[in-house]
């Protein structure tokens, strides 16, 4: 996984180090905070290192000071001094601008609150290097804003901090140094100053980045046709079309009715008002470990699933050759790289894994696509990749609802854009005219 | 129904419930730190027949009931040894474990007294009947504060929601759930015991008649929480003193009815309750 590599990270420094998925960050990581254990080399810790991990690994149904407090509580006699407790995380947040209600419940709170409590949990314990694995997966970009913010508050108080990425506007904007490994070998490390971006994402991906295709206009018929949509509790009266040959961008924080869009159109959950859609659907879901594919199961039974009637091929046997080489066409066209396509798929990193539900989604040649966050916590070569199948589906003629919370994404894919807020539709860009303060503007309003 | 046959039956029904409320009590123990333990029946057996066992011989019933409290405990901690250090199934080692007891149970009677079905009368404690039925809902309330105010419950909750975020706090969980299935494992003896020594003063095969399942009832409608779970165990112990009132009195009911009352009752509950209550999310897994 790792060879020969070695990485420093100073007292109060920002060190980011990117990589394409594989390449070995997270095993890093997870050795250098002593999760892991290496068969060589050997790691130097001055003070403790704490790690916030890309799937949040917090206790759901505990609340907050439980989960920050455990396994060092503050005592008052037998018991755990609750008073104390839910003081600390308060005066630890004030600190960091982590703010978060102490008694809250993590399974209730969203993607970024959680990212809080996984922070305030570990600089409870005081790190002198914090490693935080992919922060920025899942936040909006408001939310990402204040995780900097907090970053730059722990520099200050000397406290170093690795950051694994692939963002590379991150890196440049926050980083003091940058180290790239590509398949578990450090291929470089500078100053944040005296490197290009170009340099960076060559160094990650080995080679040059692969171009997206150019948009071209549509003017197809109208495929997707949604009045009046309202599902209970997430979205009132939402209307929307989408063209043959169009990618319809939906911008919006998270939380705020896209999952019950994705599965009202899905067909996942029930809903009032009328939808009206082609009959063969590619759905990209939103979470892939929960509602993409079983971890334990092959690549073959992974890439079938959904789709077990094309590879049973109308007959009520599924034929295991077909559905070989049909998971084979997708290993091959997305660019996912298995040693082999049975092994279990949780084998694979999460970018590889991205693209054979891409792929699986797509294969078929869909009319209608629905993309939820298809590139989240995927590298840049996988998006490229994505991102270059989405826009050869559009250009095929497919129609594509794409949602998404990264507005580079939005802006890089989409022939017009949505904003979603609190269930409703705020308003429309089209033309590819796309008014980035605008529409951050809508993505909050009231 | 006047009030003195009121109390008699809320007495018999506190009797009743205690072996159930004993055991569910070790079942919410286990299952919190992310054991399912559906060996409770083999445990309730394994305690009652080695407390007849060692009673007979010792001609103490006091360490007869230690005795098959500690027996019990070595079989918790066999169920939990099994569950952490092997990774076994905890459904087939918790299903193995009720053959092993209950059938060594049977095989114990024709081996040590040569009769089968039932032991001789043994030395029993029943005069401390009332103060282990007492001992078991201080249990119930005792546990309930332990579990939500005391850094160690907190700590074994978490290992069975989720074991590797409590590794990352410093806290291991292997050790955590062998500990609380060895509890586990006394409580549900103590279960047996109370039926053997305290209630009466033998043991008999199917004396323990699906009470550990009974108590695992108990421990889900009960929502894994010790006050919730002794509330529950109690009803059932309700239902089995109702089925005693009413044996003889209503013609038309066949007693077999009555007495699968308690069973009933279980399976309606858990029928309302499944898909309502939540496990602790770890439970069962295997850790790492």
């Amino acid at each position: 996984m790792l060879d020969d590599v070695d990485l420093t990270c100073e007292a109060g420094e920002i060190h980011a180090l990117v990589g394409e998925n594989g390449a070995g960050k997270s095993t890093l990581a997870g050795i250098a905070a002593g999760e892991l254990s290496a068969d060589a080399g050997e790691i130097e810790r001055d003070g403790r290192i704490g790690l916030v991990h890309q799937h949040f690994a917090l206790i759901d149904r505990l609340c907050v000071w439980e989960n920050v407090v455990l396994g060092n509580e503050p005592r008052r006699l037998a018991t755990i001094d609750r008073h104390a407790a839910r003081t600390f995380v308060r005066e630890l947040g004030e600190r960091y601008g982590l703010d978060v209600d102490p008694d809250a419940y993590v399974e209730d709170l969203p993607v970024g609150i959680r990212q809080r409590v996984e922070l305030l949990r570990e600089l409870a314990r005081n790190p002198s290097i914090l490693i935080l694995d992919e922060p920025t997966a899942a936040l909006s970009p408001g939310e990402v804003g204040r995780l900097f913010a907090t970053i730059a508050r722990l520099t200050e108080n000397g406290v170093g901090v690795l950051v694994i990425t692939h963002k590379l506007d991150e890196v440049f904007a926050h980083a003091g140094r940058v180290t790239v490994l590509r398949r578990g070998i450090v291929v470089e490390r500078r100053p944040i100053a005296e490197i290009t971006r170009e340099q960076v994402a060559r160094a990650m991906i080995g080679g040059e980045i692969p171009s997206i295709p150019a948009h071209q206009p549509t003017d197809g018929p109208v495929l997707v046709r949604v009045e009046a949509l309202a599902v209970p509790g997430a979205i009132e009266h939402l209307s929307l079309r989408i063209a043959a040959g169009e990618i319809l961008g939906v911008a919006g924080v998270e939380g705020n009715g896209q999952s019950a869009l994705a599965d009202a159109l899905a067909g996942l959950t029930p809903f009032r008002g009328s939808v009206e859609r082609p009959a063969r659907v590619g759905v990209i879901p939103q979470d892939r470990l929960v509602e993409a594919v079983i971890p334990g199961w092959s690549l073959v039974e992974n890439a079938m699933l959904g789709r077990e009637r094309a590879a049973a091929k109308g007959s009520w046997r599924i034929d295991r050759a077909a559905a070989r080489a049909q998971c084979a066409a997708i290993v091959e066209r997305f660019d996912v790289r298995t040693a082999s396509i049975d092994a279990p798929l949780a084998t694979l990193s999460g970018g590889n894994q991205q693209k054979l539900v891409v792929g699986r989604a797509l294969i078929d040649n869909p009319e209608f696509v629905i993309a939820y966050n298809p590139t989240r916590g995927i590298d840049i070569g996988a998006t490229a990749t994505v991102h270059g199948e989405l826009l050869a589906a559009r250009n095929r003629g497919a129609a594509i609802l794409l949602i998404s919370f990264e507005l580079d994404e939005l802006f890089a894919l989409s022939d017009r854009i949505v904003v979603i807020a609190r269930g409703t539709l705020r308003g429309e860009f089209s033309d590819r005219r796309f008014d980035r303060d605008a529409i951050g503007r809508l993505m909050v309003s009231a | 129904m006047t009030l003195s046959l009121l109390f008699s039956l809320l007495a018999l029904a506190l009797v009743r419930g205690t072996p159930i409320l004993l055991a569910s009590l070790g079942g919410v123990l286990s299952e919190r730190a992310g054991i399912v333990n559906i060996a409770l029946e083999g445990e309730m057996t394994a305690g009652a027949f080695a407390a007849a066992l060692i009673s007979f011989f010792t001609r103490d019933p006091w360490i007869g009931a230690l005795g098959g409290v500690a027996v019990a405990a070595a079989v918790g901690f066999a169920l939990g040894f099994a569950a952490t250090r092997w990774r076994v199934d905890q459904i087939v080692a918790g299903m193995g474990i009720n053959l092993i007891c209950t059938g060594g149970a049977a095989f114990g009677l024709i081996f040590v007294f040569n009769q089968a079905g039932v032991t001789p009368q043994v030395p029993a404690i029943n005069q401390a009947l009332w103060p282990l039925v007492l001992l078991g809902i201080l249990l119930a309330a005792a546990l309930q504060w332990v579990l939500s105010r005391t850094p160690i419950g907190l700590r074994l909750r978490a290992c069975g929601e989720n074991p590797h975020a409590a590794r990352a706090a410093g806290i291991d969980p292997l050790a955590m759930r062998l500990y609380a299935s060895t509890i586990a494992g006394a409580l549900a003896g103590l279960g047996g015991v109370f039926l053997a020594l305290g209630e009466l003063n033998l043991y008999s095969d199917g004396m323990i008649a699906g009470r550990g399942f009974i108590a695992l009832a108990a421990v889900i409608f009960g929502r894994w929480t010790p006050l919730g779970a002794a509330g529950v165990a109690l009803i059932f112990g309700l239902l089995e003193a109702l089925q005693f009132a009413l044996q003889g009195n209503i013609a038309w009911l066949p007693s077999d009815f009555l007495q699968a009352l308690p069973y009933i009752a279980a399976l309606i509950a858990l029928l309302g309750a499944s898909g309502r209550y939540r496990p602790p999310a770890a439970e069962g897994k295997p850790y790492p």
